[in-house]
């Protein structure tokens, strides 16, 4: 049993490991992520400059504008390390390519998990090695501790397995949808807007904050980006527990939806 | 001239009919783009609500400019993809030598490309930008015409440095990526407030990333409702328009077919 169990994770990682190569051998598409990458956080660091100096004050949200910009770097490094998931789930549902996965002796979704792990991972070293780059050239570094980049190490991967259930989830509404596009591109939004991508969720009015901080998508990106420049152990737990709950309740999701779904593949022949 | 004008937008028209029939065809698929798009964008308009409520002015900009800002960007945007979709492809259909089916007919080439196929999501931009400025900004006749002229100009600019940004491939390979990385670069600054750039970044604008002539000098015509202000937009498109044109047309020069078999349906 354990023996087996060990198999199935090597096979696995061997899928990710196959994905980091692939992915580090595509240079120009790598080159181009870091101009985009170093375009979008300029933008916003212009934003936020702008934004302090016209409210006269140190700090927003907590964070000094420093801090605000390496907060951008986190959930920027996070948000755009995001493979295009759900794409390849609605290709292989619409071309039939899923019939072939699944006579291999591989879980889908777990070769899946392995794959854009290993995408996401290569990608997420990137943007954030760029992004440092662009926070020190415009605003400095920031003092990081022990503690804080352990917590930031601990919370991170969590994120991207509740992420990837997310796409995951997108991808699967192909068995029952003609596009999933549109559910995607309302999936990132609400990414963007309800996650605190640009602006930390402590901005925002404080009726809404405790709505958004038990969402999944605070528990992606404002609780990595908090922990790396702001880290508390209070922010820890909480972020812990919203992330425990959204890895079981989203997980089942997509458990049950997967069997479900795999129930209406039909194979003919040829 | 004013017959071949005609008659090209005849063909437009034609187009538009023909790839809205197509897209018909599959009517779950396209309204759930066109809605999501309308969703996406009013994400951002309600990004920038909540963000002016907190710090109420940026540099001398209102939340109503910056939802004018958005409408003409997603107007114009959505306009110039929805007719002319064909230009996000161009990059790919160059490195993959897949333009010989277009050589072939009777109209010129590049018009003729352009207008073959349609961005389905494009429509949700269009009728994004279109709702959310009468509905928020409530323009009285004058700026509401000025506001559809400005859209139309602002998709000559998108579509002017779409076909620039594709033909790099006749130069340099498969620019895929490259007018991607571009496109999206003018869209990212044209949708924030000019107010925040200044210096070298500003003269960048207005040059390598026309964003100035996609955004800021519309929503300063629309502010001022100043002459001067729509006739440097309209100088602003028709150059970046020739220079996309000029470069396609030098670069087929250097075409190489792909001995594709392809039909165009």
């Amino acid at each position: 049993m354990r023996a087996e169990c060990l198999k199935s994770i090597s096979k696995y990682s061997w899928i990710g490991y196959t994905a980091v190569r692939s992915e580090l051998a595509y240079s120009a598409a790598n080159v181009s992520r870091i101009i985009f990458m170093a375009t979008v956080l300029y933008v916003f660091m212009r934003l936020w400059s702008v934004v302090y100096e016209g409210a006269g004050v140190e700090r927003l949200g907590g964070l000094t504008e420093t801090q605000m910009l390496w907060y951008l770097v986190a959930t920027e490094s996070i948000i755009m390390s995001m493979p295009r998931l759900w794409h390849e789930v609605d290709q292989d549902v619409r071309t039939g390519a899923l019939a072939v996965h699944l006579i291999r002796p591989l879980s889908y979704a777990a070769a899946q998990f392995g794959r854009s792990t290993g995408e996401r991972v290569v990608r997420f070293a990137i943007n954030l090695m760029m992004g440092s780059v662009v926070a020190i050239l415009f605003v400095g570094p920031i003092p990081f501790s022990v503690a804080g980049l352990s917590m930031f190490a601990l919370v991170l991967p969590m994120a991207f397995v509740i992420d990837f259930f997310g796409a995951m989830l997108v991808g699967l509404c192909a068995f029952w949808l003609e596009s999933t596009q549109g559910v995607a591109l309302i999936y990132s939004r609400l990414m963007m807007l309800l996650g605190g991508l640009m602006v930390p969720l402590e901005v925002y009015p404080d009726s809404v904050q405790p709505i958004l901080r038990a969402l999944p998508f605070a528990a992606i990106l404002n609780a990595p980006g908090r922990m790396l420049v702001a880290p508390s152990s209070a922010l820890f737990v909480h972020c812990l527990e919203v992330q425990t709950m959204c890895l079981v309740v989203y997980g089942f999701a997509v458990f049950a939806l997967h069997r479900y779904a795999l129930k209406r593949v039909f194979v003919n022949g040829g | 001239m004013i017959r071949s004008l005609a008659d090209y937008l005849h063909l437009a028209a034609a187009y538009v009919r023909f790839n809205l029939r197509a897209h018909l065809e599959y009517r779950g698929a396209f309204f759930s783009q066109v809605v999501s798009m309308f969703i996406n964008d009013g994400a951002w308009v309600a990004f920038w609500i909540l963000f002016f409520r907190r710090f109420p002015v940026l540099h001398g900009w209102t939340v109503t400019d910056v939802i004018s800002l958005w409408a003409v960007v997603t107007a114009g945007f959505g306009l110039a993809f929805g007719i002319m979709g064909n230009a996000f492809q161009l990059a790919s259909s160059i490195a993959q030598g897949e333009i010989d089916v277009w050589l072939l007919q009777p109209r010129a080439v590049l018009p003729h490309m352009l207008l073959g196929r349609s961005a389905p999501s494009a429509w949700g931009d269009a009728l994004f930008g279109f709702v959310v400025y009468l509905g928020f900004v409530r323009p009285d006749w004058p700026h509401a015409f000025v506001f559809v002229f400005m859209s139309l100009i602002v998709g000559v600019v998108f579509i002017g440095f779409a076909v620039l940004c594709g033909s790099l491939s006749f130069f340099v390979g498969h620019a895929g990526a490259l007018a991607d990385q571009w496109r999206n670069a003018l869209i990212s600054f044209s949708t924030y407030p000019p107010t925040l750039f200044q210096g070298a970044v500003k003269v960048l604008l207005y040059t390598a990333i026309p964003a100035g002539f996609v955004s800021y000098l519309p929503v300063e015509a629309l502010r001022s409702m100043s002459a001067v202000d729509v006739l440097l937009c309209v100088g602003g498109a028709l150059l970046v328009l020739t220079t996309g044109v000029t470069a396609f047309y030098w670069g087929l020069r250097r075409y190489e077919s792909g001995n594709l078999v392809s039909l165009n349906g």
